[in-house]
C-alpha cells in the first residue's frame, strides 16, 4: 500500500511541472503583452498613454526579458511559495486572491457534496425501482439538467432568486457585508445566495451521477449471487446494502476525480455569469489583460486541485477494494 | 466679508475666450466666515475636537457654486449612493466623478477656475499664473501650497528615475520646458516663449496631468527627502524593485488606489484594493461650499460595487443602484423602463459627446494601388454615402431615438455648421450610381457587381474590431444597399490589435470603428482627429504614422487636401484665439466636402438611472468622457437625498 501511494505522489511531480509550462506558454500565446493590452483598454476610453513612459514600465516589470527567464522566475518563486506579483492590482498575487480562494473552495466543496448527496439515494431509487414512474420522473428532471446550459439556467435562477426572495442580484453576499468581518448575518447572507450557484454547478453532476449508479446497481442486482441471497430468505434491505451495493460504489468513488475538475472548471463560467467572489471571473479577467503571474498562479491552483483529486479518489479506491490494491502490488 | 477685489477670477477670456463667470459675484452676500451650521457627519469628530470646525476646515475664499447658473437647489446633508462599476480597476472613475480640478469645465464647457482661486493668463498666452485658494488643505488638514507644484515640477517629473522620460508634453512648446517660479506661498507661474493651446485644456482634463502632489506626504517615499537606508527597508519590505516604483505606487493620483495618499477630491476611498465594494468616504477640508456656505459635498459617502458588466442591467433592474450610467447602454433602455414603476428610478436619456456612434473608415493609405486609387477619387467616398439608409439603421437597430449624421462635430460645437452633418446623408441610390458611373467604374459582372479598373469584381471586405455587435448589424444592412449600387460588402470580425497593425500596415480597404470622439470640440480642442497627425485615425494611419514618428515609418500625405489640412493644423497650434477658429472652421469644412471617413448615426441617446429621490441630477445632460467627464460636469458633490 505504501509503495502504492508512493508512486501515486510520485507520478503527481512531472504532471504539474509539465502543466506550469503549459500554463505559462499559454498565456503568452496571444500578441502583446499585459501593458500593450492596458494600453489598448486606455485608448478604447479616450486616454492616452505616452509610449515612452511604457517602454519604461516594461522595464520595471521586467517584461522585457525572454520568456524562458520570466518562466524561471515564477516558477523558482512558486517552489518558495511566492505566486508572484499582479501587474493589475499592484500587489503581490497571495493578497490578491485573498478570500477568494477560501470562498472558491466554499462553492467547490458544496457542490461536490451536493452531487453526492441528491445522487446517492436517487440512483438507489431508481435502480430498484426500475422504470417505475419515480424511476421515469428523477430521470427526466436529470436528463434537463445535464442538457440546459449551465449559464442560461444561472440567469434564471438569479432572476426568479430577485423576484420570489429579494435576494440581491450576482454575488455571494448582499453588498453590505462585502469587507465586514465575519457575523452570524453575513454566514446566512451567504447560505441564503450559496444554494443558487450550487444548483447550477451541481446539477449536470448529478444528472450523471444518478445515470451511473443506477446502470452499475442494476447490472450487480441481476447478478446470480444476488438472486441466491434473496432465496435464502435474507431481508431485501440487507441484500441490496452488504453485496450490490458495496460493488456498485467503485466508480462512484472512481468518480471523484472526474467530477472535480468538472465542477472546478463549470464553477469558473457560472462565477463569472453570476459575478461571485470566487477565483472564476479573477481568471477570466487575468487572462483577458495578460496579467500572467495571476492567471498562471489560478491556473495552477486548478491545475493542483485536479492531480489531489485524482490522487484522493486513488487512495479512496485502493482503500475500499483489496483488488485494486493487491493488483497495483502485483504489477510491480 | 469678502472684498471683491480680492477675489479674481479666471482670466483666460482673452486666450480662450467664452468665460467671463465672475466668481467675485456669486460671493456678493455670502459669509462663509460666519457661523454655520456643522456637516452632521463631522459634528461628533468636532465636538471632541479631533476636528477643526467647518469655517477652519474650508479655504479662506472656498469656490461658491453658482446654483443658480446651473438651476439647483440647496440641499440637505446625508446618505450615501450606490453606483456598479465593471472592474475594480475603475476605482479610477471617483476621480472622474468628482471632478476637482485647477480648473474645469462647468454645464457650458466654459473654463472655469476650481481648486483654484484664479488663473491668470497674458494676452499672448505663453505666461500662465495660478493662485491658489489661500488656507485651502489636503484632505488630511496640511495647507496646500506652493510646494506642492514644486515638489510635481522638480522631484518627480524632472527626476530621472521617477520619471526618465521626462515631463509630460503638454509642458513643452516644441523642444522648450515650461519656465516654473514660485511668486509667493500661494502663487506659482508656469511660462513659455511661446503659446501654450494646450495648458489649459490638460489642467481641465477628465484624466488630469496633477501638476501639483502632496508634498508633504510624499516626500517619505523619495529619494532625496529620505534616508536610504529606511528607504532600502520599505522597498525591499514590499518586494519591489527601487524607490521609484514605490514612489509610484504610492502616489498614484489618478486611480487613487492608496488609501492613505491625501487628496482634493470630494470623496476619499476608504477600501484598500482588491474588494468588490469601493466605500469613499467626504473630504472634511474640501473647497466648495453651496450659496448659503455649506461645505459640499452633501452626500456623505458614495459606494461603487463592482460586478460583471453583463449583470449590471439586470441588478438597475433590480433596484440595486441609486445613479448608474456607465456599462448601460440603449440597448437596456425598454428593460430598464420596464422595471420603472417598481424600482423607484427614474430612466432618463442624455446625449453623448462622440459625434458620431460609427463610422466606416476608407483607408486612403491602402497598399493595393487599384482599391487607393478609387479610394482616393471623392465620388466613390461620396456614393457610399450616398448609397446607406441611416433612417432604415436608426429605426432597426436604435427605436429611432439615434440621429443620421456624418462623421463630425455636434451641433452643441460652436464649431457646428448643419452642412457638416448633413451633406450626402441622404439615401440616393440614383446619384450614387451614377458618381460611380461617371468615375468610370460602369462595367459590371453578370452578378451585376461592379468591375475595378484592373477587372477584378469591386467587392469590398469592411473589417470589425469583433467588440460591437450593433457594427456588424449595421454593417449587414448596409450590404444590402451598397448591393444596389453594384458593390458587394463582405464583413470581417477581427480583434481591435489585429484590426489595428492590418491598418497601420495598408492591408485593410475599409474598416467600421466608432466615430469622433470629441463632438464638442470648441476652437481650443486640438483638431487631432481631423487631420492625419494620429495612426490610429483609420481614415489614414500610414500618414498619422509619418507624422507620429518625425517621417521615420509611414508615407508623407500626399493629396492636395491631406497636405492642406497640415497647414492648418500649423497654424492651429501657432495662432491666437480667432486664429484657431478659423483654422478648425477650414479642417472642417475640408473634411465635410471630402468625407474621409463615412459617418452613419450619431447622438445614440445614454441611458442614465437615477433613484427618483436623488436631486440635483439633471433632466438632460451630456454624457461624455472628455470634455464633461461624464456625471463630472455636473458636480455630484452637489446631489442630495431628499428623504
Amino acid at each position: 500500500m505504501l509503495t502504492y501511494l508512493a508512486r501515486r505522489l510520485f507520478v503527481m511531480v512531472p504532471t504539474l511541472i509539465m502543466i506550469s509550462v503549459l500554463v505559462f506558454v499559454i498565456i503568452q500565446l496571444p500578441p502583446g503583452d499585459f501593458l500593450t493590452t492596458y494600453l489598448n483598454e486606455l485608448q478604447a476610453q479616450g486616454e492616452a498613454v505616452d509610449p515612452a513612459k511604457i517602454e519604461f514600465l516594461k522595464q520595471q516589470y521586467g517584461l522585457d526579458q525572454p520568456i524562458y527567464v520570466q518562466y524561471a522566475e515564477w516558477a523558482w518563486g512558486l517552489l518558495h511559495g511566492d505566486l508572484g506579483f499582479s501587474f493589475e492590482y499592484n500587489l503581490p498575487v497571495t493578497e490578491v486572491v485573498g478570500d477568494r480562494l477560501w470562498l472558491s473552495l466554499v462553492l467547490n466543496f458544496s457542490t461536490v457534496l451536493f452531487i453526492y448527496i441528491v445522487s446517492f439515494p436517487i440512483g438507489i431509487y431508481s435502480a430498484t425501482r426500475q422504470y417505475s414512474w419515480g424511476d421515469y420522473g428523477f430521470t427526466f428532471v436529470g436528463f434537463l439538467g445535464l442538457a440546459m446550459p449551465n449559464f442560461l439556467f444561472a440567469l434564471i435562477l438569479l432572476y426568479y432568486a430577485n423576484v420570489v426572495f429579494g435576494t440581491s442580484i450576482g454575488g455571494l453576499m448582499d453588498p453590505e457585508y462585502i469587507n465586514q468581518g465575519w457575523s452570524f448575518g453575513k454566514v446566512m447572507s451567504v447560505v441564503e445566495h450559496l444554494w443558487a450557484p450550487v444548483l447550477v454547478i451541481g446539477t449536470s453532476g448529478t444528472a450523471s451521477m444518478i445515470r451511473r449508479l443506477r446502470a452499475n446497481l442494476l447490472d450487480e442486482l441481476s447478478k446470480q449471487y444476488v438472486v441466491t441471497a434473496h432465496a435464502k430468505g435474507l431481508s431485501p434491505k440487507k441484500v441490496l446494502f452488504k453485496y450490490p451495493l458495496r460493488m456498485a460504489l467503485n466508480p462512484f468513488i472512481a468518480d471523484i476525480g472526474n467530477i472535480l475538475p468538472q465542477v472546478v472548471s463549470g464553477s469558473v463560467l457560472v462565477s463569472v455569469v453570476m459575478s461571485l467572489p470566487t477565483t472564476g471571473p479573477m481568471l477570466l479577467t487575468a487572462l483577458q489583460s495578460q496579467d500572467m503571474y495571476l492567471a498562471g498562479s489560478f491556473l495552477m491552483f486548478l491545475a493542483l486541485l485536479t492531480v489531489v483529486g485524482m490522487f484522493v479518489s486513488d487512495v479512496l479506491l485502493a482503500w475500499l477494494d483489496p483488488r485494486i490494491r493487491l493488483q497495483g502490488g502485483v504489477g510491480q | 466679508m469678502i472684498s471683491l477685489s480680492r477675489s479674481r477670477v479666471l482670466h483666460v477670456g482673452r486666450v480662450i475666450g467664452g468665460c467671463f463667470l465672475s466668481a467675485g459675484v456669486l460671493w456678493a452676500g455670502i459669509s462663509p466666515t460666519t457661523g454655520h451650521a456643522e456637516v452632521p457627519y463631522f459634528a461628533d469628530a468636532v465636538a471632541k475636537g479631533t476636528l477643526p470646525t467647518m469655517n477652519e476646515r474650508l479655504p479662506e475664499h472656498p469656490h461658491v457654486i453658482d446654483f443658480g447658473a446651473e438651476g439647483k437647489a440647496i440641499g440637505k446633508y446625508g446618505g450615501e449612493f450606490v453606483t456598479i462599476m465593471g472592474r475594480s480597476k475603475d476605482i479610477r472613475m471617483a476621480v472622474v466623478y468628482g471632478y476637482a480640478r485647477l480648473i474645469g469645465y462647468d454645464q457650458d464647457l466654459n473654463l472655469q477656475a476650481d481648486i483654484l482661486e484664479a488663473l491668470d493668463v497674458n494676452e499672448e498666452g505663453n505666461v500662465f499664473t495660478l493662485h491658489i485658494r489661500k488656507g485651502h488643505k489636503w484632505s488630511d488638514g496640511t495647507p496646500f501650497t506652493a510646494e506642492d507644484f514644486r515638489y510635481y515640477w522638480e522631484d518627480i517629473v524632472n527626476n530621472d528615475e521617477l520619471f526618465p522620460v521626462g515631463p509630460p508634453r503638454f509642458l513643452f512648446v516644441g523642444d522648450e520646458p515650461a519656465t516654473f517660479e514660485i511668486l509667493d506661498e500661494y502663487t506659482v507661474r508656469y511660462s513659455w516663449s511661446r503659446p501654450n493651446p494646450f495648458f489649459l485644456t490638460e489642467l481641465a482634463g477628465t484624466r488630469p496631468p496633477f501638476i501639483y502632489r502632496p508634498a508633504h506626504y510624499l516626500k517619505q517615499f523619495h529619494e532625496a527627502y529620505r534616508d536610504p537606508a529606511e528607504l532600502d527597508a520599505m522597498v525591499s519590505e514590499r518586494g519591489l524593485r527601487n524607490w521609484a516604483v514605490l514612489h509610484t505606487d504610492m502616489d498614484r493620483p489618478y486611480k487613487l488606489s492608496n488609501i492613505q495618499r491625501p487628496s482634493l477630491e470630494p470623496w476619499l476611498i476608504t477600501t484598500e484594493e482588491p474588494s468588490d465594494r469601493f466605500v469613499y468616504v467626504r473630504n472634511p477640508y474640501y473647497h466648495r461650499v453651496d450659496p448659503e456656505g455649506n461645505q459640499l459635498p452633501y452626500i456623505d459617502r458614495m459606494i461603487f460595487n463592482i460586478s460583471n458588466a453583463k449583470l449590471v442591467p439586470a441588478k438597475v433592474g433590480a433596484g440595486e443602484v441609486d445613479l448608474q450610467s456607465r456599462i448601460l447602454t440603449l440597448k437596456d433602455y425598454t428593460f430598464l423602463k420596464q422595471s420603472e414603476a417598481k424600482q423607484n428610478y427614474q430612466v432618463r436619456l442624455w446625449d453623448v459627446g462622440a459625434g458620431s456612434y460609427a463610422a466606416i473608415y476608407p483607408n486612403l493609405t491602402a497598399s493595393d494601388p487599384v482599391w487607393r486609387d478609387v479610394i482616393r477619387d471623392v465620388r466613390f467616398r461620396r456614393a457610399l454615402s450616398l448609397a446607406i439608409n441611416r433612417t432604415e439603421i436608426n429605426r432597426v437597430l436604435f427605436f429611432g431615438l439615434a440621429k443620421p449624421t456624418n462623421n463630425t462635430v455636434l451641433p452643441k460645437s460652436p464649431l457646428f455648421k448643419s452642412e457638416y452633418r448633413d451633406s450626402y446623408t441622404d439615401f440616393d441610390i440614383k446619384v450614387a450610381n451614377r458618381l460611380l458611373d461617371e468615375m468610370g467604374l460602369d462595367e459590371r459582372n453578370s452578378d451585376g457587381i461592379r468591375l475595378l479598373p484592373d477587372g477584378r469584381p469591386m467587392e469590398i471586405i469592411v473589417e470589425t474590431s469583433g467588440e460591437n455587435p450593433e457594427h456588424d448589424d449595421m454593417l449587414e444592412l448596409i450590404g444590402d444597399s451598397w448591393r444596389q449600387a453594384g458593390i458587394k460588402m463582405f464583413v470581417k470580425g477581427l480583434q481591435r490589435e489585429v484590426m489595428r497593425s492590418r491598418a497601420y500596415a495598408g492591408e485593410t480597404i475599409m474598416s467600421i470603428f466608432n466615430g469622433v470622439d470629441n463632438g464638442l470640440a470648441t476652437p481650443n480642442s486640438v483638431p487631432s482627429e481631423f487631420v492625419p497627425v494620429q495612426q490610429d485615425s483609420l481614415q489614414w494611419p500610414k500618414w498619422g504614422q509619418y507624422y507620429q514618428t518625425d517621417g521615420e515609418a509611414g508615407e508623407a500625405p500626399d493629396m492636395p487636401a491631406a497636405e492642406k489640412l497640415m497647414d492648418l493644423y500649423d497654424k492651429w497650434q501657432s495662432s491666437n484665439e480667432a486664429g484657431r477658429k478659423e483654422a478648425w472652421r477650414e479642417i472642417l469644412d475640408i473634411n465635410s466636402e471630402n468625407m474621409f471617413s463615412i459617418g452613419l448615426i450619431g447622438n445614440v441617446p445614454q441611458p442614465v438611472v437615477v433613484d427618483k429621490d436623488l436631486r440635483n441630477v439633471p433632466e438632460k445632460g451630456i454624457h461624455s468622457w472628455e470634455p464633461g467627464a461624464f456625471f463630472g460636469i455636473y458636480r455630484p458633490d452637489t446631489f442630495w437625498w431628499d428623504r
